[in-house]
């Protein structure tokens, strides 16, 4: 009882690290490319402790809950991924829960934004609902062909069944790996599909109206979002972590080469975009499902 | 006995209705709200009770009352949602005219389904049938104009599926001499697959059109918009599932679940479920560039029809509870969204969603209802919908259809964006200055709001309760049963605890309530205080609601049309031409008709002479 408590405790708080500091990481990196010296990689963390000593300017009860609504749905995310053997919530629906409670993330986002009454924000999440839709297409042929190859949809079982080097991605599934590696910058919303936030155009977009400790917990949000999107592309591909060592070495791999790709190329237009992911990305996907019913 | 008492109950309470209605319209009102209350508490006094009566013998075949689990199920289903409509009905539809015949009309529908779902021989089922169509065509075009179009297009449709319903009930009857629905699944198990094909294929095109499957759909999407919104719950809720009943009725009951199975070589049901699939597919998308409310919802229908079918047709154990379960949640968030949208447009007098917003601030009641039946309808957990879809989803992953659930997952994500576009277009960003003076729906209207919301979250959070019906339903059609408890459901492969799933929202919604406490006070500003990078937002003129969607549209509107009602357009006027040339040949005149006469006479003559035919 004490260990499930701990446990409870313990995945949301290694999350948050782990995404606080590849957020610092990011920008570390990107300044080197650049040739700056760049900030210290505890920045992110002063400035979400800095943001909460501000002022924050409320539009209504929406605007509150939905960013709240949307961490939580985060943690709760979180509680259902399996790391370093820890996996909370093992027994209660799975990787079809976890698809769905992702939802909250981006709908807490969009259900704030709506109240917060700016027409940036409200182009910035008609964005984000067409860019994830346009993800979305190779990500749930990708999940399926996984839950088909293994024949479960327990997250744990996959993981398990991937023990000892019989990595998913080194299996009959390596197309939907690489499909999967294809579209994770749309997923993390990085550079060449940073058309959600899109700074020199809508102002931020979603986060236009945030400031004080709302900016604060939606650097937060960020944050957990990076967690759980690589988080899950190492549990379904990368055999996830027999130690939280392991997991952190493979999630950083991956976030890296994510940051290098996201610092040399510049941004796609959305139907650019679309017609990005719903071409290769989808082909090898598609062909992955094929596969895994063939081979399985 | 009692099913008796309860058809002439909502039979002649109808009437009585209508006749209360010439002496005081207040006692009209309160007679329609207290028969469908009676109605609603003598069907759950009939829970788990099973019976079968005899009420009338017509030309020597004996009609058939019975109530079992199934129907029970769908009549307390169609009961909710026609009560709490009629209790919204009390304001939407004050001050409009002929009212005596609305709650007249609305009543024999609640009857003529209550009747289709209890009836025990295929006669009665007929009969009520007819009856529940010709009330709602009569209801569909109640606002006439646009509404009398969509109630012909809708008649048309409901015609041509009687037509088949009738004939195979006459091809059953002449083949083994009786109507009735449990002596004709007994003995059906003899007959050749051929005959047993065709008795599906013609009963599956009338559930289909009353059920808007793709390619029968044609119909729903003007017959919803343009009937009045109560209505439009009750359409969308229940009564387009009674073809769902006929459905369950088809294959588990008449034909039986073995024998359905093994049609075609196996592969019946598995058409079905693909024509389910585009079902869910193609109005999705379409449903993400309507522009009026109620059409939006009207496409959403369509597809969550498509999961209903989907769940029914695949043949396990977990579909057919998903799928059954689905036709449950589903009533009652369709009933609810439209309930939500009668009501904004009661007060604003509008449902075009370019012209709306911000209205969160006027009606917030109204808008946390669509709120919990939009979330219901993307299946967010917590929600009633969102268990169906797990069961619905989990059987086609694990029994072998891929595509099949990567179809049902993305039509949930379309799903999420017509959803979306509905919330943010009618409820969120700016506040026009003209809607100022808006004010809360009034009470008639928000009960049922309340009900149908907490109706919603209960069901997703103790999905046990309907789950266990469902589960007994499933066991009499001969499935093995599921192992069903209050929280959710277990099995090997994969278990659902959505208690354990709430207990986890509910502490992290605390913890980040209490973090968000943590910081600086927050200060209240007013809607036009925002940022916009230096520049100044005038007022009422940058509300982002116009094609929402843009890009989007841009990029897959050549592929998404609805072809289907081109094609049938086509036919029509096809057949309109061809009428008018055949009246052109019999115009009337009498001296037409005499050369046509000679003409004739006179080919038959040369025939004779140059052919020497006979």
């Amino acid at each position: 009882m004490v260990m499930k408590i701990i446990e409870f405790i313990i995945s949301p708080l290694v999350a948050f690290i782990i995404g606080v500091f590849f957020l610092g990481l990011s920008r570390k990196i990107v300044a080197r490319i650049h040739q700056r010296y760049g900030p210290p990689i505890i920045q992110p963390l002063l400035d979400v402790i800095k943001l909460f000593h501000q002022k924050g300017f409320s539009h209504g009860v929406l605007f509150d809950l939905g960013l709240i609504l949307s961490l939580a749905g985060s943690i709760v995310v979180i509680l259902f991924l399996p790391f370093a053997g820890i996996c909370p919530l093992k027994s209660s629906g799975g990787l079809l829960v976890i698809l769905y409670v992702m939802l909250f993330l981006p709908l807490g986002i969009a259900l704030s934004g709506g109240e917060g009454a700016n027409p940036n924000i409200s182009i910035g999440i008609s964005r984000k609902l067409i860019l994830s839709l346009g993800y979305e297409v190779p990500f749930l042929l990708i999940i399926l062909s996984v839950m088909s190859f293994y024949r479960t949809i327990s997250i744990v079982d996959i993981v398990n069944s991937q023990g000892g080097f019989r990595w998913a991605l080194f299996s009959p599934l390596f197309l939907s790996g690489i499909a999967y590696f294809m579209i994770l910058p749309a997923m993390l919303g990085m550079r060449p599909f940073d058309i959600v936030s899109a700074p020199q155009e809508i102002s931020t977009g979603p986060q236009v109206e945030y400031g004080g400790k709302y900016l604060g917990l939606s650097h937060i949000q960020h944050a957990f979002s990076i967690f759980i999107t690589i988080a899950l592309f190492v549990d379904l591909f990368l055999g996830g972590g027999e130690n939280i060592f392991y997991f952190f070495l493979k999630m950083l791999v991956v976030f890296v080469s994510m940051v290098l790709i996201h610092s040399v190329f510049p941004r796609l237009r959305l139907e650019q975009a679309l017609r990005y992911l719903w071409r290769w990305p989808t082909v090898l996907a598609f062909l992955g499902v094929i596969i895994s019913q063939i081979v399985r | 006995m009692n099913l008796e008492i309860l058809l002439s109950i909502a039979f002649g309470g109808a009437f009585l209705t209508y006749i209360s209605g010439k002496i005081s319209p207040r006692l009209r009102d309160f007679l329609a709200v207290l028969i469908s209350l009676i109605l609603t508490g003598f069907l759950g006094y009939l829970y788990g009770k099973t019976q079968q009566i005899s009420y009338f013998s017509f030309l020597g075949i004996p009609l058939l009352l019975r109530i079992n689990t199934l129907s029970w199920f769908f009549a307390i289903a169609i009961q909710v949602i026609t009560t709490l409509s009629i209790l919204f009905s009390l304001s939407y539809m004050r001050g409009k005219e002929r009212l005596d015949f609305y709650y007249l009309m609305m009543l024999l529908v609640n009857a003529g389904m209550l009747g289709i779902v209890l009836a025990g021989d295929l006669l009665s089922f007929y009969i009520f049938w007819e009856i529940m169509s010709w009330s709602a065509f009569l209801l569909i075009s109640y606002n006439r104009g646009a509404a009398l179009e969509a109630g012909m297009k809708y008649i048309v449709m409901s015609i041509i599926g009687s037509i088949c319903m009738l004939v195979a009930m006459i091809s059953l009857y002449t083949n083994y001499s009786t109507l009735n629905i449990s002596q004709i699944s007994s003995q059906i198990s003899s007959a050749s697959s051929g005959y047993i094909l065709f008795i599906v294929i013609l009963l599956f095109v009338a559930f289909g059109i009353k059920n808007a499957v793709w390619p029968f759909h044609t119909w729903l999407p003007p017959a919803h918009s343009e009937a009045p919104s109560p209505f439009s719950a009750v359409l969308s809720g229940v009564l387009i599932k009674m073809g769902t009943f006929g459905f369950v009725l088809l294959m588990y009951v008449i034909a039986g679940l073995n024998i359905f199975l093994t049609l075609g070589r196996g592969s019946l049901h598995y058409v079905i479920s693909l024509l389910a699939g585009i079902t869910i597919l193609i109005p999705t998308f379409i449903a993400i560039f309507q522009d009026d409310a109620k059409r939006l919802l009207a496409w959403s229908s369509i597809s969550q029809v498509g999961y209903i079918i989907v769940g029914i047709a695949i043949g396990t154990s977990m579909g057919f509870a998903g799928g059954l379960f689905h036709f449950f949640n589903h009533a009652f968030f369709k009933a609810l969204l439209f309930l939500c949208i009668g009501a904004v447009e009661y007060r604003v007098s509008t449902r075009d969603l370019n012209s709306l917003g911000g209205l969160i601030k006027k009606m917030p009641f109204i808008f946390f209802g669509t709120l919990v039946g939009v979330c219901g309808l993307i299946g967010v957990p917590l929600t009633n919908g969102f268990v169906s879809k797990w069961l619905i989803y989990k059987t086609l992953i694990l029994n072998d259809y891929p595509f099949l659930a990567f179809v049902a997952l993305l039509g949930t994500w379309g799903t999420i964006l017509y959803s979306y576009k509905l919330l943010h277009n009618v409820f969120l960003g700016s506040l026009p200055t003209r809607f100022e003076k808006i004010q809360e729906a009034p009470v008639t209207m928000r009960i049922p709001v309340v009900i149908l919301s907490l109706i919603i979250l209960l069901f997703g959070i103790l999905p046990g309760i309907p789950l266990k019906i469902v589960n007994s339903i499933a066991v009499s059609a001969g499935f093995p049963s599921l192992d069903v408890s209050i929280w959710g459901i277990s099995s090997e492969k994969g278990t659902l605890n959505m208690v354990n799933i709430f207990t986890a929202v509910l502490i992290s919604l605390v913890f980040m309530r209490l973090i968000f406490q943590m910081g600086e006070k927050r200060v209240r500003i007013p809607q036009e205080d925002s940022y916009a990078a230096g520049s100044y937002i005038p007022i009422d003129k940058y509300n982002y609601t116009l094609e929402f969607y843009q890009p989007l549209f841009r990029m897959i509107k050549p592929y998404f049309r609805d072809f289907v009602d081109v094609f049938y357009s086509k036919i029509v006027k096809a057949g309109r031409g061809l009428s008018d040339r055949t009246r052109k040949i019999y115009c009337g005149d009498l001296g037409y008709y005499v050369t046509y006469i000679v003409l004739f006479l006179a080919i038959l003559i040369a025939i004779k002479l140059w052919g020497k035919v006979w």
